[in-house]
């Protein structure tokens, strides 16, 4: 079989364990941040899903799990969960990648079997989302804006009342890489921050990172949302790091480090202002 | 107390082996290996188990539920190493005890058994952080090239003793009928049935495919439902040819059982085709033995073409054809995580057997084993003999030759070991004043 070798799993990586009872949560002022982890789907909802999305769900599906923040008051929730990420895959198999062996291996198929030229459902195997959460049907709509995440007042070590990591789903690519699509978010007194990172490391070929975090203030009520995309092909990274670090491989799996060395492709925010 | 059986104490204490011993025992495993074919003939009763991937402590787990060596004859599908924290513990014991026990413990060739994809996912740092130097990679590396690439099973049971069990209210089970026979039976770690399904018993050649007694679940256990029940497995339609006489794999009343750890290949339409690969080299790219340890099946017609640009899907309808071809009633293989431990696809044709409770520490699921039981009835159609086996005597003649039966399939489930086992502490998501990352 075939991600992230369970060795070189980050601190704090999201896992099931027993004492995992969902769903957790917790209430601050008008505001409700719930998280719920459970085991990875079975064969039947995966059978749902797949009729739903109309592609083959990753084979870590943890369809069960969500992240969720909602504020009654106003209608305004905004929740993180797989489905809704996965139906945001394209479909089409027009943005697919080939492994890095494709050429050599198709090449070697050419001559005795040319009979078998199907590809099978194409579609967007390695995964890539651009989510960035549900919306509540009603809430009042997010509006552009250039004003930054407060990162000042997120670096003040205020006490965490609630913290919780969120795979949504995982898959290894078949042993060629992983893509990852997990949450984690830590509430304080006075603010929160959700981060939804999409992880995709295609092996010699490509390493992705999708970024979309949600801040709160509990105050003034404010939201911003930023997204953010790094991208960059997977021989560059490996040759700029090739003069500096000896333990390449480890750093190819850790998308903490890779997000200081990969350029951004993308990027926008937006910010909204709850009714009190 | 033989050095090789301290050994083994030690491993199962989950303590390494000095690195002299671990290149004394890869040195011995390797001229016990070369001598075994690309396919391992293993009479049933066998256990067979699908990946491992050094999830030491579920692997001792596995045994408990299972039995011990050399109490059970186990069958190990590949994939033994990467992703777990104990890949070294977990090859090295199973290592050992195919020494300790060569005809008791048959081991094949998984993809993670490479040293490409070692280096990436997990046993190469593991090796060089718990040893101090890529040696010990290497020697395992160098059995990895000898592994078989698949195994026959011949001789299992069409029929399962039930299992004595305290009936209880939530099993799920089909009413006997009268002369039906116990073909699956699912039982929990604790050794409860949970379920179990039968089929009509086979009275005479004349009157098997008009039975319509059909009131057995569909053979698919696992599959969407809607699909109609098909208990009775007559000869493989469309092709004409008959199982016995010229199959590679032939048969007392029950089919041989293909194992291997990815699937079929479009390059490989017999088993004696397997034969002929030369298997001492690290997997290749391509070919037929690539295809073995990576291929999967699909719900699909034919032949296809994996999406991610390399490697191929097949369905239903191959499997069915290789089967008869080869005389074979199931092909059992691992490779792919199943929620449920095991997968049955295509009429029982095919099933995926995995072995990694909550795999990667993570994903919640639970783990099997396949249990064939030994068919006791048809005594002395089988031989022996490694690589060369009975053919079909012809006492069943006429369409009942054609007409291959699946074997009897006891599915054990269990979960990950208790943590307190495992020796570390359960992981909690720790509080951290993430920013950027």
């Amino acid at each position: 079989m075939t991600s992230l070798p369970a060795n070189v799993v980050p601190v704090g990586h999201a896992t099931v364990s027993p004492e995992a009872k969902a769903p957790r949560s917790i209430s601050i002022n008008g505001f409700r941040i719930s998280t719920q982890k459970l085991p990875i789907l079975k064969a039947e909802p995966i059978e749902e899903m797949t009729n739903k999305l109309g592609i083959a769900p990753p084979e870590m599906i943890f369809g069960d799990n969500f992240v969720a923040i909602e504020h009654e008051k106003s209608d305004w929730a905004i929740q993180f969960n797989a489905l809704d990420a996965l139906d945001l895959v394209d479909k089409t198999g027009e943005s697919m990648l080939q492994v890095a062996y494709s050429r050599e291996w198709q090449q070697s198929r050419e001559k005795t079997h040319e009979g078998i030229k199907e590809v099978v459902k194409p579609f967007d195997w390695s995964y890539s989302t651009d989510y960035k959460g549900t919306l509540h049907p009603n809430a009042p709509p997010f509006e552009k804006t250039t004003k930054p995440i407060p990162v000042e007042l997120l670096k003040r070590p205020d006490p965490i009342l609630f913290f919780d990591e969120v795979v949504l789903y995982e898959d290894e690519l078949a042993d060629n890489g992983i893509a990852m699509l997990s949450c984690k978010i830590r509430v304080m007194p006075g603010r929160l921050l959700l981060l939804s990172r999409f992880f995709m490391r295609l092996d010699n070929v490509l390493v992705r990172l999708r970024d979309t975090r949600v801040y709160v203030d509990f105050e003034t009520r404010e939201v911003i949302r930023e997204y953010q995309s790094r991208e960059c092909e997977y021989e560059k990274v490996r040759q700029t790091l090739a003069a500096t670090r000896d333990d390449i491989p480890a750093f190819m799996r850790d998308p903490n480090q890779l997000s200081e060395v990969l350029p951004v492709v993308g990027k926008h925010s937006e910010r909204v202002v709850l009714d009190g | 107390m033989s050095d090789l059986d301290r050994a083994i104490e030690q491993l199962r204490a989950c303590r390494l082996i000095p690195e002299s011993q671990v290149r004394e025992l890869c040195y011995k495993a390797r001229e016990l290996l070369i001598e075994e074919g690309n396919v391992v003939s293993v009479d049933a009763p066998v256990t067979i188990c699908g990946d491992i991937h050094g999830q030491f402590h579920d692997l001792m787990e596995l045994f408990r539920v299972g039995g011990d060596v050399p109490d059970t004859n186990y069958l190990f599908m590949g994939d033994f190493v990467d992703r777990g924290f104990y890949s070294l513990e977990s090859f090295l014991l199973l290592l050992c005890l195919k020494v300790r026990y060569p005809d008791r413990m048959t081991l094949i060739r998984g993809n993670h058994e490479s040293r490409q994809i070692t280096t990436v996912y997990g046993f190469y740092d593991e090796c060089i952080r718990k040893y101090g130097s890529a040696n010990v990679w290497r020697y395992c590396c160098e059995v990895f090239d000898y592994l078989a690439l698949g195994a026959i099973v011949l001789g299992a049971s069409s029929e399962l003793e039930p299992t004595a069990s305290s009936a209880n209210d939530t099993t799920q089970s089909t009413m006997p009928i009268d002369d039906g026979e116990l073909e699956t039976e699912v039982l929990n770690s604790h050794g409860e049935v949970t379920m179990s399904t039968y089929r009509p018993r086979l009275r005479s050649s004349s009157n098997i495919s008009t039975d319509s007694r059909n009131i057995s679940p569909p053979r698919d256990i696992s599959a969407a439902p809607g699909q109609p029940g098909m208990p009775v497995r007559s000869g493989a339609p469309g092709t004409g040819a008959s199982a016995d006489g010229n199959g590679s794999a032939t048969t007392s009343r029950t089919g041989a059982v293909l194992c291997v750890h990815g699937g079929l290949s479009p390059v490989i339409d017999s088993v004696d085709k397997i034969r002929l690969i030369d298997r001492k080299q690290e997997v290749p790219h391509e070919g037929a033995m690539c295809d073995l340890l990576w291929s999967d099946p699909d719900e699909i017609e034919g032949w296809g073409l994996s999406p991610r640009g390399a490697g191929f899907l097949f369905g239903g309808d191959i499997v069915k054809q290789f089967n008869h071809i080869n005389g074979l009633s199931l092909v059992a293989r691992a490779h792919q995580l199943v929620m449920e431990g095991y997968k049955e696809m295509f009429d029982g044709g095919i099933v995926t057997v995995w072995s990694a409770p909550n795999y990667c520490y993570r994903c919640g699921n639970v783990a099997a084993i396949l249990e064939l039981g030994e068919d006791t009835s048809s005594g002395g159609t089988v031989s022996r003999s490694n690589g060369d086996y009975g053919r079909s005597n012809g006492i069943l003649g006429g369409d009942a030759a054609n007409r291959v039966v699946s074997p009897g399939r006891r599915y054990r489930v269990f979960e990950a070991a208790a943590q307190d086992t495992r020796g570390m502490p359960a992981k909690k998501p720790v509080a951290d004043y993430f920013l950027v990352s």
